[in-house]
Parts: structure tokens; C-alpha cells; sequence
């Protein structure tokens, strides 16, 4: 039980009619940072809520380090959230919203107060204490935030997509910093996000949602490889969903009917059958018509050279393929016959 | 912080000290409704106060309002003594048993109208002042319209005066019902009923006030004012140029009365304010403040200004008949039917 | 604050009332604590052994229950809530059921034989504010109002107060429309509401006058139409005229706010009236007849206009200064010539604020009473009827609440055509992107035509302002006797020195008392307000929809109809608070209470509901959060709160006029007083030190709350919430 740093037992939040989690069941183990990772609308910042106690869950148990936290407000609860505004006190200056939590918490002044500036050091914030956030960049008001939530030492840290507000190039930093900060103090951290990208750097774990559910929970390579359905597939990364018969799967390779020829792929074990099937693009290899180890046949439609890779789309007899090659690989040219090899295939759930 | 909390705490005990009725006095204390004017009211409160050391707390309004308040109070009255205003309300107060009987031994000091008033209404109410009927016109523009002065009730019903009378709504005010009922009483109802439609032309406002009028006409908004006399005294006293009029047909008078309410909380202090009011040194009081009603102690000075009775032709007025609800429903009612909703 | 200390804290306080406090109100003031524990002021402990109050043991047993579970620690809250419920329903009950006289329901009578009380005191005060705490904790620990029993206590306490300061009064005095000698009459309803009196179309055929009801009507449209369009003049002059006269107009804005009732009126009859300076000249210099015009429906809409206008000019101002000039360049752009641009583009753009401004004219002309009352003369509209039905020598009660009810159905017909109106037309030009353009300048027919309406309005509105602020100084105004004297402030502002200050003056009382009211009223307006408003924006509860709308009830009601039924509701036992200070400050804490709410919530909009949630994160709960967070943000709209309420509760009189007792006079009624007697350089006198005090009230705050804004240096833009 105690190894769950978050654990909900079919948890259900509605908004009147409708459900914005939907009858959800997870446990997070402690000390990882897990993502949350869907489009808008698919519950996963109510989910980040529930766990903060800034909604209060219609139905199920919401346990934090074993403690039923259900019917507990968010003050009572021992979480930290950085906000997506990071929703620092405009009438208090840094120092002063950073030792906020302490304060409130009931620590005295003076003592709330070198601590918050011990904590600003560790995140480089020296000197800042008297400025208005107001007279912050962006980064150093997200680095705030988190030096806010962090001061608390709370049970588990929670962030709403943090990057949001910030240019391109400091999101890169912004996130390794945080991963770094995690694991150099083993925090439970629950983070939420609509970028696959954002989620495969930063994550232990990513749990994909969709429509108020679960669609698949795993580590990135897991999601990654091993999509369970297409909306995984397309969400994690480009992927070809293309409809073929498993001829045989045994485990390892497998032998797949795909516009009328029939291909040898890696995959795993699955009974015979018609089915969807995804591809990622740059596990397809594409060869010259002529050639001997034969394929999927089709014709380049556009081709790109991006730098480090080169694109294509392939007409061929299963559909439009995306195909992606290093740009070592032989280049082909637009309206040139190809042969398709994909060197895995995933079987996907109705 | 400090401020604040201070600040937070002044504002409680000022709610506090706001919401607490002031510590009584040693004396005791009382309240008065007063239904004459502010300028008479105060000194009558500071007098009473000087002369027995009771504390006075006092509200003016018209009659008609502490009318309403003592109706709206009655089960559970506020107010101990009601001075001043017009008889009427007080009979009807004394009717509706709103009032309580109280035989001053003072009563043998008045005069014969201030003791018949107290007989007739089984001695629940006293009169403390009387005041003629009449009315006041402006000289100035009397003459600038080459206007003969009016005379008589007749004479305000001529044509020459069409919009330039100006008399209280009998509705909302004691004095305008006066002479409602002393025109009943002098040309009997259907004449009056006709003398007041055709005098209906000519009025141009019916004031809320009793007062009003004459303040109109001295100030001109109106030619011709219809009060109680001592009220146009005040303004001719003051320099306005106005002449008063006690109409050749004869007229009638106001009692301005003085009651202790029923369930007075401060019963003792009521009846002693009662006994002080009626003597000739408290009745003296009003000529000071500018109000020249006749005075109802026999001993109490007549200020000079003041309309006397013996120039005035004063009707028999019968306080009983006129003051009692139901004659005062019917006459109102007609009034409102047949002259205030006609076409002017 | 947790479930369990404040459940505590309120059985705490219910002890207090229980054990401590006079159960009754004490009638004698407070003197009567000195019987304590015995008397007038006994404790509802020291009453029930005796025997006297058997029927208010029910209490005991209520208040006791929850005692056991509250000491170990535990928060029972179906226990709590009910027993909180039952304590409050049975003091009620108890209380109405009981009265002075004796049993006030016959069927009770035989039960409870001869028994008679007086009315609620602090100690009842206690037990029923602990028990809503009890109620408040009980639904929390249930899982209600997200389990934050500070806010469940916030919402229940609030509702109880509004149920019982707005909906019973309003309540008393229009089943009093319904009620004949005593007894249920429909008929009689049917036949007050249908009256001759109110909907008569006499008017029409002869020279009678008409039905109440049309006269309101007509001077309300009539002011709506006017204001407006006044306002719209000063609107475009100021925003598009390129005029230097902004420091004019703001003044005149500010000049209703701190005018109180019937000087401007008084102003007008020295202007305008038969005898007045301006008739005057016209008669010496044209000849032309002097006249009573002003008494009626033209001196009354004078009046109202001029008060209303420049609240029109600030609404609008705000509106065609938000109509972005890239709309308009647009338009020209296309090839439009200026005026078509203006009535292509501008005008349908200004239509949702023109509407709005008409319909605050048409709302306040229907509650407006001191003006009408003044004014009038013969043409009566229905809140001075309902003043006369009340307070006239035909004391008629049933009469003035059917009139109540269709002044009321008036004012919400307004308010429903403004959310009919507004509410499905919105043209928001405001993107917060900065917008770059030039504002078009008004064509130049349009602004001649603006000019000659707005600076005649100027004067005129000088004028009126001039004459109250000579009117004070002179011998009689009125009469034109322009001799200088201080004679009107010695009457009522004396100050005699005989061993220590004695204010002699018979203006001193009410003044004090108005001050004092208003300075009372005014942070607690401010403070339920803003509380109000949080809850209202801030939190979602069940009943949210129905609190809002009682909160804005009390604005919809006008002052006359409330006056009346306070006086109605509050007279008599249960809660018994005529003749004190306190019904005058409730009064005003609901009266204006809206504003506060309405302001508090404008207020909350701009601020991120995460810093909120910021709070609760770390560890604020609902009270540290409001205090540490919330508050401190808001203090511009505590500021501006404050400064209205206790600038409304000086001018107020419709409400009060009814309310003011012996001891607790106000300053607008003694005006009324002296405006009743004629003496009108009295009153102008008074009014004028009433400006004045209210001027340095609202200048003081508007300073404090500028330095306020400097000291915070870059005030930053608050962050905005994405949608996730």
C-alpha cells in the first residue's frame, strides 16, 4: 500500500452531466515522475485537481502515501502544485511568497524566512528576495513557483503544465532542471502536459488519457513501442495505422498480409487475424523496386530533405505511408517506385 | 496590523455604542412626539428638561406621520407623550383608543374650548394652543394684478383667482380637513361641496403640507394661501408681504392638542411633562419661538401678533362630530370624488 | 478554520447566549444589565427553572446533543446539522408563536394557556448565530460546500441574514396587499391592483389627471430618454470632441453621488419657481407671465435628469472609449465618409451601454422619493403614493403595499428587459491587445449639436449648484433677500461654551447620529460585501443562483416599500429593533449591500482564481487565504465600497424616513423637516455642510486609494488562465 504515492481506486469526477473522470483507478509509485499526458478536455488536469483537493471527487478513494485524503480539502492535504501561471502573489515579494506555505503552516517569521532563502539559493535565486514577481523574468518566476512548492517538502509535487508560458528555448533547460531536482531529492512528482515530447524527456512513467479514462499507462519506451490503440499510437509520435491479416505471430517475427502481399515484420505474440496495425516512419525502410528482398510496393508521392532526416509520403496499396530515413540512407526521388520493408509492426486493440 | 486591528476594534464598539440605547438618567427619562414646529419643539424639550433634570427625547414629524407611528406602535408603543398638532388626529387617537385618560389639575387654568375639548374625548387628550382658520394673500402681486383683496370664502372662488390659490390636501394634512369640515359646518354640506368644486378652478397645488400655503404666498409662488392664521403671522412677522384674512362668513379653529399614549413606558415622567405643558410659563414658550397660536392657560401671556379670537368670527365648532372617523371618512371620501378628481 | 474547531467554537457561542446573555431584548437600554442575573436581563438559564419560559426547554436538549461527540474530538454532521436546524426553527417559532399579548395563534391557546414574552436579545442573537455554526460545520462534515466549514458557515450565515433583513420584510409587506381587516382577501388584492387610482387613463380625454401608474411610467421614460442622451453628449465630447474640459465633467460626475435628497429641488423652485430669480428676469426683461411650471412633471424630471446624467455620461464615456478606433479606421478605409462611419459602426457598437444607461435612468426615477415629494405638486407618482397611503391622514396600509407591489413588478420588468436586452447582444471590442489606432473625431455636425446640448447643461447644472451653495449664506433665498447672514448655520450648528462644549444647535443630533450611522454601516456593508461577493465568485455551493439573487433583491426594492416594511417586520416581538440604531444600520448594510457585492465581484474577476488555489495548495485554508491573498488585492474595491455606502447612508431617505426614531434622528430627515416647514435656506444650509463632509469623505478615500496604487510601484498584469 505505502509504495503508492497516489493512489485512486475509481475515481469519478462530474461536472453536472458530464464526466470529466470517468470511474479511473491508478497507483503511482513514490519517488518517480509521472506524467499525465492527453489533449485538452481529457481530464487529466481535473485528475492533477483531484490529487491536489482543488476538486473534490464525486465518486472513489484518493489515498496519498496510504492516507484516504478523499473528503480533505487542499490545505489539509501535504501537496505542492506549480501553477501553469505559476500564480505568484502579486502584492508580496518573492521572499515573502515563498515563505507563504511556512508561514500559513503556522512556522514563525524569521524562521519561514531563512528558510525560503535557503531554498531560493538551491534553485539560484540569490538576491531576488525583495523583488515583486511582477519584476521577474518568465523563467525566474517558474523557478520561484517551484522554489514555493518546494520549501513545503510536500509528499508530492505537483505541476500543471509548467512550461506552458515559456519561449521554446528555455523550455528545454526549464524541464531537465526539474528532472534533475527530482531525483536528486527523490520527490514524487505528478506532471501534466499536452507535449509527447515534453512527457518522453521528463517521465518515469506517462499515463495517457483520453474522454475522462485511462487509455494506457507505462513507461515512454513502453508507450512508445507498444501502443495499445491507435489514439496512443498517433499521440505518442507519428505512426502509419494501416489494416492487415496477421498471418502468424508466434512471438518475435510474424508474418502480416498487408495490400496484397505478405511482409515478415518483428512482432509480438497475437493470434491470427485482421486487425489495425501501426507502423512507425522510421521503422520503415525503403529500397529500390528492383530489389531482391521484396516489400510493399509504392511510389513517392513528396519527398523532404530536413538535414538529419529525410521524409517521404509513399503511395501504396495499404494506404499513404509517412516514412522517415536518416539521411545517410540512398535518397529516392519524387515519383520513383519503391518497396516499403517495415521492421516492426504493432497489432492494435479494436 | 496594529491600525487595523485598532480600526476594527473602533468600529465594533462604535456598533456597539451605536446599538445600545444611551444609559438612563437619574431622572428618568422621556419620549415626546412633536407635531409643531422644529423652532417651538426644542425649547419646549429644553425648558422641560432644565425645570425637572428627565431627559427628553424628542422626534418631530406632522401630525399626520405620528399618527401613522403611534397606529404602527401600538402593540408595542414607543413614544410617551404626543404635544402639539392638530385635534383631530389626537380625537381620533383618543377614539381608537390609542391614548389614555389623564385629568391635570391643571385643567382649571384653561380656557373654556381647551376644557371642552378634554370632556369630550372622556379626557384622553388636552388643548394645549388655538389657532383661526383663514387665509393670507400677497400684497405686492395682489396689487401688481389690480386684484380688490378678497374678503370672504366667496371671494376666493371669483374667477380673477383662477390658479392662484393654493390649500393642503385634506389627505395628508389636519388643516385642509378644517376647513373642509368648518365649510360643511358654515354653508351646510351640499353648498360647501358646491363652494369647494368651483374654488377647485382656482387651486393651483394641493400641498402636502398644512403650512405650506402660506409659505407659498409669501414668497409669491401662490397669491393666495389658505392656513391657519398664526402660520402667515410667522411669515408676515418675518417680512414677508402678506395680509391675513379671517373670511367674513366666519371660521373655524384648530385645537393643538396635547395625549399620553397608551402604554407609555415612562409613565410618570409623561404625566408631569403634561402638567408643566399646560402651565402659563411653558405656554409662553411658543410666541418666543414664533408660533402665535393662542395660548390655552388663561394666565399665559397673548403675544401681540398673535390673530385674537374676539376680531375673528369663530363658529361653534363641533370638535366631536367632525374629529370622529367615520364622519371624516365620509367627508373625504367625497371630497376626493367629487372635487379632487374633477377636471380643473 | 477545520470542521471541528469551528463546531466548537460555535457551541461555544450558543453556550454563551444560553448561560450568559439576556435572552431578552432589554427594554430599559442598559440599564437593565444591572439586574443580571435576575430581571430584564436574565440569562435563559436563570428563566427556565423558574418555570416562566417551559416552552424553550427544547433547547437544552438540542444544544446538548452535540456536546459529547465535540468533546472527543469527532464532527457528527447529520447530529449537528440537525440539531443546529431545530434550535433555529424552534426560536423562530417559539418567538412568532408568543408574543407581547399573549398566544398569536388560536389554535396553540388551549396548550398554552396565559403566557406572554418579550422579544430576542443578545443571548437569542448567540444561540441562533452558534446553531447556524452548528448547521454550517454539520453540512461541511458532510461533505457540503467542499468540506470547508468556514465557507459553509459564510453561506449559511449570510443567507439567514439576507432571509431575514430582505425577504421576511418584503415578504410581511406584500402579504399585507393581500390581507382586509385581519383576514386572507383576495378580492381585495385584485381590486387594490386594478384601482382607478393607479391605471386611470383619464388624461387622455380630459384635462384629470391620470393613473399613478402612467405618471411613473412617463417620468421614468422620460428621464431614461433624457439622461441618456444627455449623457451621451457629454460621452462624445469628451471622448471624441477634443475638448479640455475633462476636470468639469469628472466634477460634475462626482456631484450626485454627494447631493443629498430634495436640495436640488429646492434649487430649481429658487430658479425656476413662480418667484424665482430666473422667472423673474424673464418677466422684467420679455414679459413673459410668471408661471408654476415647475411643479409637476417638469420640475420633478429637471430634477431627476440632473442627477441622473452624469451617471449616464460615465457609463457611456466607458463605452465609446472602448470602441476600438481600428473598427472605425476600418470602416473608413472602405471608403465610408465620417458620419456613416458613425452610424454605421458607432452607433449599433454603443447600443448595449445606451440601453443600460436608459434603464439605470427609468430604474432610479422609480425610486426616487425626495424629488417627487418636493416637486410634485398635483402630479403624484407611486413612491410618494405609497408614502401618503402609509403616513396620510387615510392610514391605509393595504393600499400602499398593492401600490409596493406594482412600483416592485415595475423596477424587475426593468431588469428583466436589461438582461433580455444585454444579455443576448455583446459586442466586446475590448481584447486587452493594445489597439493602435487614431479615435475617429466626431463629425462636425455631430459635435455642434453635442456642444449645444452639453455646455447650456453646464451652466444650467452651475446654476443649480450655485444657488446651493449661496443659498445657506443669505437671509431668504426665496424671496431673493441676498443680505449676507450666518444665521441659518447658527440654527442649527450653534456651539455654546458653558462648561464645555454643548452643541446647541438643533442640527447637531442628527448629524451626529447620521455620522455615526454611516460610519457604523459602512465597513460592514463594505465587509459582507466583498465576503459575499467571493463566495458568490469564488466558490460553487448548492443555492449559489438563489443567494446571488437575494443579494440583488434588496437593490431592486425601492427605499419607500423597504422603510415600510421594516417598520412592518420589525416592530413587534420575535426581533424587535424599531427605535434603535441598529434597524437604521441594517437597513443600510442590506440597501447597499448590492453595490458592495457587485463591485467586489468586478473586482474578483480580475484577479486569477489560481492564486487561490496557490493558497490552498500550501497550505491556506478559506480564512488565510482571504486574509493573506484575497483581501489585500481587493483593496481598491473595499476602498470604493466603503466610500458609497457611507456616502448613501448620509443621503438616504426614502428607507429610513420610516425608521428614524426620538433618539436616532437622521440628518436627511430633519431636512425633510425643515423643506415640510418651508424653511428652505435651513436646509440648503444643512445640505451644504452635508456636501462638505461628504465631499472630504470621497476626495480622503479617492487620495488614499491613488497613493495606495503609486506605492505598489509595477502593478503587474494579472496572469491569465489557459483552459487545459
Amino acid at each position: 500500500m505505502s509504495d503508492a504515492a497516489v493512489r485512486f481506486t475509481g475515481v469519478t469526477k462530474a461536472f453536472g452531466a458530464v464526466r470529466a473522470v470517468d470511474d479511473v483507478s491508478f497507483a503511482l509509485p513514490a519517488g518517480a515522475l509521472v506524467t499525465l499526458l492527453g489533449p485538452s478536455g481529457c481530464g487529466k488536469t481535473t485528475t492533477l485537481r483531484l490529487v491536489a483537493g482543488l476538486d473534490l471527487a464525486t465518486a472513489g478513494r484518493i489515498e496519498i502515501e496510504g492516507r484516504d485524503v478523499s473528503r480533505l480539502s487542499a490545505a489539509e492535504r501535504r501537496i505542492a502544485m506549480v501553477f501553469q501561471s505559476y500564480a505568484l502573489f502579486p502584492h508580496m515579494n518573492v521572499l515573502e511568497n515563498v515563505s507563504y506555505g511556512l508561514v500559513v503552516g503556522g512556522a514563525r517569521r524569521a524562521a519561514a524566512e531563512s528558510e525560503a532563502r535557503a531554498m531560493l539559493a538551491q534553485l539560484g535565486l540569490e538576491g531576488l528576495g525583495g523583488r515583486l514577481p511582477a519584476e521577474l523574468s518568465g523563467g525566474q518566476q517558474q523557478r520561484v513557483a517551484v522554489a514555493r512548492a518546494l520549501v513545503l517538502r510536500p509528499k508530492v509535487l505537483l505541476f500543471d503544465e509548467p512550461l506552458s508560458n515559456l519561449d521554446a528555448r528555455l523550455r528545454r533547460r526549464v524541464r531537465e532542471d526539474i528532472r534533475d531536482l527530482q531525483k536528486r531529492l527523490g520527490l514524487s512528482v505528478v506532471y501534466v502536459t499536452h507535449d509527447q515530447q515534453e512527457a518522453l524527456a521528463v517521465s518515469d512513467l506517462v499515463v495517457v488519457m483520453r474522454d475522462g479514462r485511462i487509455a494506457q499507462m507505462g513507461t515512454p519506451q513502453q508507450l512508445y513501442d507498444e501502443p495499445a490503440d491507435a489514439f496512443v499510437a498517433d499521440f505518442m509520435g507519428e505512426a502509419n495505422v494501416v489494416a492487415g491479416q496477421v498471418l502468424d505471430a508466434p512471438g518475435g517475427t510474424a508474418r502480416v498480409a498487408l495490400g496484397g502481399v505478405t511482409v515478415e515484420t518483428a512482432m509480438r505474440a497475437h493470434r491470427p487475424g485482421a486487425l489495425s496495425l501501426a507502423i512507425r516512419p522510421e521503422s520503415i525502410g525503403l529500397l529500390p523496386a528492383d530489389d531482391a528482398a521484396g516489400g510493399l510496393p509504392g511510389r513517392v508521392r513528396r519527398a523532404a530533405f530536413l538535414g538529419q532526416t529525410r521524409e517521404y509520403e509513399v503511395e501504396t496499396a495499404a494506404g499513404l505511408l509517412f516514412v522517415v530515413t536518416q539521411a545517410a540512407a540512398p535518397a529516392h526521388e519524387e515519383g520513383a517506385e519503391v518497396l516499403c520493408r517495415p521492421a516492426r509492426m504493432v497489432p492494435l486493440e479494436a | 496590523m496594529v491600525s487595523r486591528r485598532t480600526l476594527a476594534a473602533a468600529a465594533v464598539a462604535g456598533a456597539l455604542a451605536a446599538a445600545l440605547p444611551g444609559v438612563a438618567r437619574a431622572q428618568g427619562q422621556l419620549t415626546v412626539y412633536c407635531s409643531v414646529q422644529e423652532e417651538w419643539c426644542r425649547p419646549m424639550m429644553a425648558a422641560f428638561e432644565r425645570a425637572t433634570g428627565v431627559r427628553v427625547a424628542m422626534t418631530r414629524r406632522s401630525s399626520g406621520e405620528t399618527m401613522t407611528q403611534i397606529r404602527a406602535e401600538a402593540a408595542n408603543p414607543r413614544g410617551d407623550v404626543w404635544w402639539g398638532g392638530t385635534g383631530d388626529p389626537h380625537m381620533q387617537a383618543a377614539q381608537e383608543n390609542l391614548t389614555v385618560e389623564y385629568r391635570s389639575p391643571r385643567l382649571s387654568e384653561l380656557q373654556p374650548w381647551a376644557v371642552r375639548q378634554a370632556e369630550q374625548t372622556g379626557f384622553r387628550t388636552v388643548g394645549i394652543y388655538a389657532g383661526a382658520l383663514g387665509y393670507s394673500y400677497n400684497a405686492t402681486e395682489l396689487a401688481r394684478r389690480r386684484i380688490t383683496a378678497p374678503r370672504c370664502w366667496a371671494d376666493l372662488a371669483r374667477p380673477e383667482f383662477r390658479g392662484e390659490v393654493q390649500v393642503a390636501d385634506p389627505n395628508t394634512s389636519g388643516t385642509a380637513y378644517t376647513m373642509l369640515a368648518t365649510l360643511v359646518q358654515i354653508m351646510g354640506e351640499e353648498p360647501a361641496f358646491t363652494y369647494l368644486r368651483a374654488l377647485h378652478q382656482n387651486v393651483n397645488q394641493y400641498t402636502r403640507s398644512g403650512a405650506a400655503p402660506a409659505r407659498a404666498a409669501a414668497t409669491g409662488e401662490t397669491l393666495v394661501g389658505i392656513t391657519f392664521l398664526h402660520d402667515a403671522v410667522t411669515q408676515k412677522v418675518g417680512g414677508a408681504p402678506v395680509e391675513l384674512v379671517a373670511p367674513c362668513e366666519g371660521t373655524g379653529y384648530e385645537i393643538g392638542s396635547m395625549s399620553i399614549i397608551r402604554g407609555a413606558r415612562n409613565m410618570e415622567n409623561a404625566r408631569r411633562f403634561f402638567d408643566w405643558a399646560l402651565t402659563a410659563e411653558a405656554q409662553a414658550l411658543g410666541a418666543e419661538a414664533r408660533s402665535y397660536q393662542l395660548p390655552s392657560n388663561r394666565n399665559a401671556p397673548i403675544p401681540p401678533q398673535a390673530p385674537r379670537f374676539e376680531d375673528v368670527r369663530l363658529i361653534d365648532y363641533d370638535f366631536a362630530r367632525w374629529g370622529s372617523s367615520q364622519e371624516r371618512t365620509r367627508l373625504l371620501d367625497r371630497w376626493q370624488r367629487e372635487v379632487r378628481a374633477a377636471a380643473r | 478554520m477545520g470542521a471541528l474547531s469551528l463546531a466548537r467554537l460555535a457551541l461555544a457561542v450558543a453556550g454563551l447566549g444560553l448561560l450568559l446573555l439576556p435572552w431578552h431584548g432589554l427594554e430599559g437600554g442598559v440599564a437593565d444589565i444591572a439586574s443580571w442575573p435576575g430581571g430584564a436581563a436574565a440569562p435563559l438559564v436563570a428563566l427556565l427553572p423558574g418555570g416562566e419560559r417551559w416552552w424553550l426547554w427544547p433547547l437544552v436538549p438540542l444544544l446538548v446533543a452535540p456536546l459529547p461527540a465535540l468533546a472527543a474530538g469527532r464532527v457528527p454532521g447529520r447530529l449537528l446539522a440537525a440539531c443546529g436546524a431545530g434550535a433555529i426553527a424552534w426560536v423562530f417559532l417559539q418567538g412568532h408563536a408568543i408574543g407581547l399579548r399573549g398566544v398569536a395563534w388560536p389554535v396553540l391557546e388551549p396548550w398554552l394557556g396565559e403566557v406572554r414574552q418579550t422579544s430576542l436579545g443578545w443571548g437569542a442573537a448567540a444561540v441562533l448565530a452558534g446553531a447556524a455554526g452548528l448547521v454550517a460545520t454539520g453540512l461541511a462534515a458532510r461533505g457540503r460546500f467542499g468540506g470547508d466549514a468556514f465557507i459553509a458557515f459564510l453561506v449559511v450565515g449570510s443567507a439567514g441574514l439576507l432571509l431575514l433583513f430582505v425577504f421576511v420584510p418584503l415578504l410581511t409587506i406584500l402579504s399585507a396587499a393581500v390581507v382586509e381587516d385581519g383576514r386572507l382577501a383576495p378580492a381585495a388584492l385584485a381590486a387594490r391592483v386594478t384601482t382607478p387610482e393607479a391605471w386611470s387613463l383619464a388624461c387622455l380625454a380630459d384635462r384629470q389627471g391620470c393613473g399613478v401608474v402612467w405618471n411613473t411610467l412617463a417620468l421614468a421614460s422620460l428621464t431614461g430618454v433624457l439622461s441618456t442622451l444627455l449623457g451621451l453628449a457629454f460621452a462624445l465630447l469628451a471622448a471624441r470632441g477634443n475638448v479640455r474640459a475633462m476636470p468639469a465633467f469628472r466634477a460634475m460626475t462626482i456631484l450626485p453621488l454627494i447631493t443629498p435628497p430634495f436640495v436640488v429641488s429646492l434649487s430649481l423652485i429658487v430658479l425656476f419657481g413662480r418667484t424665482g430669480l430666473v422667472t423673474g428676469w424673464m418677466w422684467e426683461w420679455f414679459g413673459i407671465p410668471r408661471t408654476r411650471w415647475i411643479y409637476g412633471l417638469p420640475g420633478v424630471l429637471l430634477a431627476q435628469v440632473l442627477a441622473q446624467a452624469p451617471i449616464a455620461f460615465v457609463l457611456l464615456e466607458g463605452a465609446v472609449r472602448a470602441i476600438g478606433p481600428s473598427l472605425e479606421e476600418a470602416a473608413s478605409t472602405m471608403g465610408a465618409r465620417r458620419f456613416t462611419v458613425f452610424r454605421t459602426v458607432t452607433w449599433p457598437l454603443l447600443r448595449p451601454a445606451l440601453a443600460a444607461a436608459f434603464l439605470l435612468g427609468f430604474v432610479e426615477s422609480l425610486a426616487d422619493f425626495g424629488n417627487p415629494l418636493v416637486l410634485g405638486g398635483d402630479f403624484d407618482v407611486l413612491s410618494t403614493r405609497i408614502f401618503f397611503a402609509i403616513a396620510g391622514a387615510r392610514h391605509d396600509p393595504g393600499q400602499a403595499a398593492a401600490l409596493a407591489l406594482l412600483l416592485l413588478m415595475l423596477t424587475f420588468g426593468a431588469f428583466a428587459l436589461q438582461a433580455l436586452w444585454i444579455g443576448k447582444r455583446r459586442y466586446t471590442t475590448v481584447t486587452g491587445k493594445g489597439d493602435s489606432g487614431v479615435p475617429a473625431p466626431l463629425p462636425r455636425g455631430l459635435k455642434f449639436v453635442c456642444g449645444a446640448v452639453a455646455w447650456p447643461w453646464m451652466a444650467f447644472t452651475a446654476a443649480v449648484y450655485g444657488i446651493i451653495l449661496v443659498g445657506g449664506f443669505v437671509h431668504d433665498i426665496g424671496r431673493g433677500d441676498m443680505a449676507f447672514t450666518w444665521r441659518h448655520f447658527l440654527t442649527g450648528f450653534e456651539v455654546e461654551w458653558l462648561d464645555g462644549m454643548a452643541f446647541r444647535g438643533s442640527a447637531w443630533d442628527s448629524l451626529f447620529t447620521t455620522i455615526q450611522v454611516a460610519a457604523v454601516s459602512a465597513p460592514l456593508t463594505a465587509g459582507l460585501g466583498i465576503l459575499l461577493a467571493w463566495l458568490l465568485a469564488r466558490q460553487s455551493f448548492p443555492g449559489r443562483r438563489s443567494l446571488e439573487f437575494m443579494t440583488m433583491l434588496s437593490f431592486a426594492i425601492p427605499g419607500t416599500v423597504v422603510g415600510v416594511s421594516y417598520i412592518l417586520a420589525f416592530n413587534v416581538p420575535p426581533v424587535e429593533l424599531t427605535g434603535t440604531a441598529l434597524i437604521l444600520v441594517i437597513c443600510f448594510v442590506f440597501r447597499n449591500l448590492p453595490v458592495g457585492v457587485r463591485g467586489g465581484i468586478a473586482a474578483l474577476a480580475q484577479i486569477d482564481r489560481s492564486l487561490d488555489e496557490a493558497s490552498a495548495t500550501m497550505g491556506g485554508g478559506a480564512v488565510q487565504t482571504l486574509r493573506r491573498v484575497i483581501l489585500p488585492l481587493l483593496r481598491p474595491a473595499i476602498v470604493a465600497a466603503l466610500a458609497f455606502s457611507f456616502v448613501h447612508a448620509m443621503t438616504a431617505v426614502s428607507a429610513v424616513i420610516f425608521l428614524v426614531s426620538a433618539r436616532h434622528n437622521l440628518a436627511t430627515v430633519y431636512i425633510v423637516g425643515r423643506v415640510e416647514a418651508g424653511e428652505m435656506a435651513l436646509a440648503i444650509a444643512y445640505s451644504t455642510v452635508l456636501i462638505l463632509i461628504m465631499l472630504a469623505v470621497v476626495l480622503g478615500i479617492e487620495r488614499l486609494v491613488g497613493r495606495a496604487q503609486i506605492g505598489r510601484r509595477a502593478v503587474p498584469a494579472t496572469p491569465m488562465r489557459a483552459g487545459a
